[in-house]
């Protein structure tokens, strides 16, 4: 018996009148694609290309557009002396992020096992009531946080500022952390505590270690926020406690914007968020992963 | 070791009844077997008794104690779930360990007791690895070395087998039963399979709606089942219900067929019971009725005949080298000594 050869799939619904065949069509689209992601990309890196490359311009170099230009690591050690001391505030923002991340992450894991594994009164109510906060705007609330820290003596304090962020980034951790332990299976639980374990051991011994990268995860987005956040640091501190998004302000001078330096600060920024993703990023991916796949 | 009892336990959720009211008592060394089909209540007891869920009211105990009112931790039992409940973070010596270390059994006595258990079930050669790196058999198997690492009062095992193929779940059976009677402990095992309750148990309690409908050996609940559920549950091919009435001594077919003498007083509607054993299967003409066929079905060890019988259908068992055809006629006979009347109203047993 003879077999007739497959149609081509593609060809087979293919409209005679049509100039294009399916798979010119795809390829097309394809093309299309292709080419608006190369511009999404480009728009998004070449402000970061640009601070890159007026880091290590001099203040002359730096208004021009020249990619090929004499190196100089100078800007790097003048945003350190005075009249700038970009180090006390890479002090400040890094003991304000950390800390933020110390006290967020097991008071946010109490919170979120709470909210996973029992039944509470008006629990919706609560969870909703907890995200809700994250859409006051900061502008609303800054004047009364600024009286309120005045009063107590906590502005330009790194506690003061520790403690605004917590409140930013708790309800995220919350909610996020709430995901990952969703994502462990009640059995896994239960079997623990038929073993012989109590509560407590449930969650030093079978929770914690499963949601490990949960925590990571959620602990380095929570440092992200807390590094880069603006808006509080700029209103509730001035000379103490500045943080380093505030000490690019510090940039402004009579004769305009110090670009180089600004370039050179912003770099100093970024760089450890950079590391921090490559060094766990391995983590990052399978915290989000176990968070969407329950 | 240890008896359970139970007394009046009910477990409600708002209006709905889990379990209503049962009382069960449960021998030391005995292994029962609960059997339902899903929503019958059967985990809710066995969780119950684990403590993982508080019972609304009635009373557990566990030996000589009530342990209403204990943790999981403290009842002394031990729990093989459905899906294993494997810690997947730990190696599977510290699967196996983890009871005992939890418990504070010193650190020298910890690992011949796990290698012990292991050895048990065979998976010596896998300490070392996680629960992910094994197949779903030997993941069983673990969450069983787990449970018998101690030794618990009472061994609670909630549908351990049917996440297994069914190859594997003949083969994991046998060696639950070997091991069960080897270890002599307790069981309360929770089940829909029948086989596995057959094949088991000591006791067998089918439940329906969170009553237990019969509590029996498993003689008891296939030869003799109190009941219309049961007497359907119970047997592959389930047994043949089939509706009419006796008049005169004598079971009469809705369709008004006089089939077989029955001992029992007349009536206008019953249900008589017969299982496909039970019934002989012959040429055309030499039995007590003859019968069309539905279908024709070759099992290999046997031949199932579903078989038009008026207005229902009738399954049979026939002779594995009989050959028969859709639409063929064939006669077919009851064996008069395992006939069932039940009341169709009821669903009980009518004697007789």
């Amino acid at each position: 018996m003879s077999v007739a050869p497959m149609p081509d799939p593609e060809e087979f619904g293919r409209n005679p009148r049509q100039g294009l065949s399916g798979r010119q069509k795809k390829q097309i689209v394809r093309s299309v694609q292709v080419i608006l992601i190369l511009i999404a990309t480009f728009i998004m890196l070449v402000p970061i290309a640009w601070i890159f490359l007026a880091a290590f311009k001099n203040h002359l170099d730096v208004y021009t557009l020249k990619i090929f230009f004499k190196p100089t690591l100078e800007n790097f050690s003048l945003v350190f002396q005075e009249p700038y001391t970009l180090g006390e505030k890479l002090v400040n923002s890094t003991i304000v992020a950390f800390f933020t991340v110390l006290f967020a992450i097991p008071i946010a894991t109490m919170a979120a096992y709470s909210f996973s594994r029992f039944r509470l009164v008006g629990e919706t109510a609560m969870l909703v009531t907890i995200l809700a906060t994250q859409f006051v705007p900061a502008v609303v609330i800054i004047l009364p946080f600024f009286v309120m820290f005045r009063d107590v003596g906590l502005l330009d304090t790194r506690l003061g500022l520790i403690l605004v962020n917590l409140a930013i980034v708790m309800p995220f951790a919350i909610w996020m952390i709430k995901g990952f332990i969703d994502g462990i299976p009640l059995d896994t639980e239960e079997a623990a505590m038929v073993d012989g374990s109590s509560r407590a051991q449930v969650i030093r011994n079978i929770v914690l270690p499963m949601a490990a990268p949960g925590l990571l995860t959620a602990g380095i987005f929570c440092f992200i926020i807390a590094w880069n956040e603006f808006l509080f640091a700029l209103i509730l501190t001035n000379k103490d406690a500045v943080t380093l998004p505030i000490g690019l302000a510090l940039f402004k001078a009579e004769e305009g914007d110090l670009w180089n330096l600004l370039s050179a600060a912003g770099i100093i920024i970024m760089v450890p968020m950079f590391v921090l993703a490559l060094l766990i990023r391995k983590y990052f991916v399978q915290g989000m992963t176990m968070g969407a796949v329950r | 070791m240890a008896e359970v009892i139970l007394k009046n336990l009910t477990k409600r959720w708002g209006d709905f009844i889990g379990v209503d009211d049962q009382s069960l008592s449960i021998a030391d060394r005995e292994f029962l077997v609960l059997l339902g089909p899903s929503g019958c209540g059967k985990t809710t007891t066995m969780r119950m008794i684990a403590g993982l869920e508080e019972p609304t009211s009635g009373e557990i105990w566990i030996g000589d104690r009530k342990v209403n009112d204990d943790l999981p931790k403290d009842r002394d039992v031990a729990m093989v779930f459905q899906n294993y409940g494997l810690y997947p973070h730990m190696t599977i010596f510290d699967n196996i360990a983890y009871p005992l270390k939890v418990r504070g059994t010193p650190k020298s006595e910890i690992a011949p007791r796990v290698e012990k258990a292991a050895a048990q079930v065979e998976l010596s050669q896998f300490l070392d690895r996680k629960p992910k790196a094994l197949s779903g058999g030997q993941r069983q198997r673990v969450a069983l070395a787990r449970a018998i690492v101690r030794t618990p009062k009472v061994f609670l095992m909630d549908e351990p087998l049917s996440n297994l193929d069914a190859k594997l779940r003949v083969t994991m059976r046998a060696e639950l039963k070997h091991l069960s009677r080897e270890l002599k402990i307790t069981t309360v095992y929770v089940t829909h399979d029948q086989i596995e309750a057959m094949t088991l148990a000591d006791r067998v309690a089918v439940m329906k709606n969170g009553v237990i409908q019969q509590l029996g050996t498993p003689d008891e609940i296939y030869n003799d089942p109190a009941n219309l559920f049961v007497a359907g549950f119970i047997g592959s091919p389930a047994m043949n219900l089939i509706n009419g009435s006796i008049q005169n001594g004598h079971f009469v077919t809705t369709g008004g067929t006089r089939l077989v003498p029955v001992e029992a007083a007349d009536r206008a509607s019953v249900v008589l019971g017969v299982r496909a054993d039970d019934m002989r299967v012959s040429e055309a003409g030499e039995g007590d009725i003859d019968v069309r066929i539905y279908a024709f079905e070759n099992t290999g060890e046997a031949t199932l005949l579903t078989v038009q019988w008026g207005k229902q259908r009738v399954i049979a068992k026939g002779d594995r080298h009989l050959r028969k055809d859709q639409d063929d006629v064939v006669s077919i006979s009851l064996n008069h000594d395992h006939l069932y009347l039940f009341d169709p109203d009821s669903g009980n047993r009518i004697a007789g």
